[in-house]
């Protein structure tokens, strides 16, 4: 018993120093622009770039885009398979694991080769280059995102809601907005963040498609121009995502009481 | 004309009829119960009159009105489930008033009805609670006040009580009941346990692989079943295969020991072989008055049941058993022991030819 409590720790131990030693040492590194002397100059530096700002912005506006798409092209999906087709689950799901499968490069290519003429030569614009960059993102999300509403949906019994719903005579909306939606509120919310913070560190797609107007791209190249500037944002950006994954965790306490559905 | 029709109903899955040729008509105000084992057909049935499934073929009227082909929101028809089906992000309150805010009734008159419907189910403080604070049984009772509130034409009810204890099963069924007496609300309670239909039905409707066994009342069902498949299902029962000695006298020979039944026995011949049904608790230790079914036992086992006491007898070759009300001075026979036991005339049904 004592052996494996040592063990225990060890390994506990061991993860945490694999995980934390070269957050600290990049911490530390960020802090020594100056000779002799611990400051965040670095810091400053960052925020006052204005491409930090813009790039930031940028990703964060496609990351809402991609979001809201996501949800309404998934939450319907999701909610009529689970009710209507439960047979088609498991093809579903292998789609689903496709966007793993598939390189991003490849991905991206074929979005380029596809969109740059003929009927839809959406890469002429930015809007259009744009829109090719949300629909990446929807796809890269998309098991993220089908996995955590699926999920949600499983915890609440959605086809006896519906039914319950529609005894008391709801229509398709009235269901899909006062009763599916509302209970996956913690679902959504850790499908939303996820891809958010897939969308803010993603560097393959979004510099084939708009280069360093993405923060992905932009981090790179402040990685490879400025080391302590570029320290600084890569604990920046980790305070990013972990501040969307604690944002996960609060929501998920808030609403996980509340999707406590069913017999007790 | 009835209120609620079902007329020829059928159910087809692929190539399985889950429910085939089901006619039944049920009054308004009257107490209904679809009782039958696990795939006999009853919960498809509830949930074509839901909406929730289509028929294959027949046609449902409530009122008059064919419904048969409506959605299921067009036809106001309140349902239970099982499984409760609250809405987890909807308090006590918003749960019970949500049907009548679907259909934009004034806020006042939803709250005035809300509250008319927690007072019915005595949940009066816990009306701002949320479903996952409550109990299995009041669960269910806010499901019953929810189906309500709306003032359905008709109550579904989809083994109600199927999720609760022992104790919540028996109080909440008689509460529902007794909910149902007061509004005077046509109801259909699907339910695979004998006791629960038999306590709080006007009338049972036992089912089995998709077809109607036998329709009537608790007591029609549990003394005179029809076929040998409800004296089964319902009630325990002693079967065995007799000869007819005698069809005028009602005379039946089972193992060298002779029965009598109460009635001629019509359509049978001398020698013809025929299934027969005891209820175990038609049996008593004969007494030396009785004459008519006085058959000789040996006690092979006794089994206290609680407030019944279970004997097992062996009668010729075949296996019967005796209950008996349990009480402190009942004297009871060793096991082994050879014993007279006796049933009425009226105890012994004719099942069929075997």
């Amino acid at each position: 018993m004592k052996k494996n409590l040592i063990w225990s720790w060890f390994w506990i131990i061991l993860s945490l120093l694999y995980f934390f030693v070269p957050l600290i040492l990049t911490f530390v590194f960020s802090l020594q622009t100056l000779k002799d002397q611990f400051s965040f100059i670095s810091y400053q530096r960052v925020f006052e770039d204005r491409g930090f700002i813009r790039s930031l912005i940028f990703s964060t506006e496609i990351g809402i885009v991609t979001i809201f798409l996501s949800l309404a092209l998934m939450i319907p999906t999701v909610y009529w398979v689970r009710l209507k087709a439960p047979r088609i689950r498991p093809v579903i799901e292998f789609i689903s694991l496709l966007p793993f499968v598939i390189p991003a490069i490849v991905l991206v290519f074929g979005l380029i080769r596809v969109f740059s003429g003929g009927l839809l030569p959406l890469t002429n614009t930015h809007l259009g280059t744009n829109f090719l960059l949300v629909a990446a993102y929807v796809v890269i999300g998309f098991p993220y995102l089908y996995r955590s509403i699926d999920a949600g949906m499983g915890a609440i019994d959605v086809v006896t809601l519906t039914e319950a719903a529609q005894s008391l005579g709801a229509n398709w909306f009235t269901i899909m907005f006062r009763v599916i939606i509302p209970n996956l509120r913690a679902a959504i919310f850790s499908a939303t963040f996820l891809t958010l913070a897939i969308v803010m560190g993603e560097f393959t797609v979004a510099t084939f498609l708009v280069g360093l107007k993405s923060f992905g791209p932009y981090l790179w190249q402040v990685n490879q121009n400025r080391a302590y500037e570029g320290s600084a944002l890569v604990i920046v950006s980790f305070l990013i995502t972990w501040a969307f994954m604690g944002l996960i965790v609060l929501v998920g306490r808030g609403a996980g009481a509340s999707d406590a559905a069913g017999p007790r | 004309m009835a209120y609620l029709t079902l007329t020829d109903i059928s159910k087809q899955f692929g190539e399985t009829f889950a429910v085939q040729d089901f006619n039944l008509d049920v009054e308004k105000g009257e107490f209904v119960s679809f009782l039958g084992p696990s795939g006999c057909g009853k919960t498809t049935t509830l949930r074509m009159v839901a909406g929730f499934e289509l028929p294959t073929g027949g046609q449902i009227t409530i009122n008059g009105a064919d419904i048969t082909n409506k959605a299921p929101n067009q036809r106001n028809v309140g349902m239970v489930f099982q499984a409760y089906a609250l809405f987890p992000n909807m308090s006590v309150s918003q749960n019970i008033g949500f049907g009548l805010r679907i259909r934009k009734e004034p806020e006042s008159a939803i709250k005035e009805r809300v509250e008319e419907m927690i007072r019915l189910i005595h949940l009066e403080k816990h009306i701002d609670k949320y479903p996952y604070q409550l109990s299995g049984g009041q669960q269910q009772r806010v499901s019953l006040a929810r189906a309500l509130a709306n003032r359905p034409q008709v109550l579904l009810l989809d083994e109600p009580l199927s999720a609760l204890d022992a104790k919540i099963r028996v109080s909440l069924r008689s509460e529902i009941r007794a909910i149902q007496k007061t509004l005077g609300i046509t109801a259909i309670f699907v339910t695979h346990d004998q006791e629960e239909a038999l306590s709080i039905s006007d009338r049972i409707v036992v089912m089995n692989e998709g077809r109607i066994e036998q329709v009537g009342t608790p007591f029609q069902i549990y003394n005179f079943p029809e076929t040998q498949f409800v004296a089964n299902f319902v009630g325990s029962l002693n079967t065995a295969t007799a000869e007819i000695a005698d069809p005028e006298q009602g005379l039946l020979h089972m193992d060298g020991v002779q029965l009598s039944t109460a009635e001629k026995l019509i359509g049978l011949q001398k020698g013809d072989k025929v299934r027969i049904a005891i209820r175990p608790e038609r049996f008593s230790f004969a007494s030396e008055q009785k004459k008519a079914n006085v058959v000789d036992c040996t006690v092979e086992n006794i089994t206290f049941l609680g407030s019944v006491v279970r004997i097992h007898l062996l009668i010729g070759n075949t296996k019967f058993h005796m209950d008996t009300f349990n009480y402190p001075s009942l004297e009871l026979p060793k096991i082994g022991d050879k014993t007279q036991v006796t049933c009425s005339l009226r105890a012994v049904m004719i099942l069929g030819q075997a």
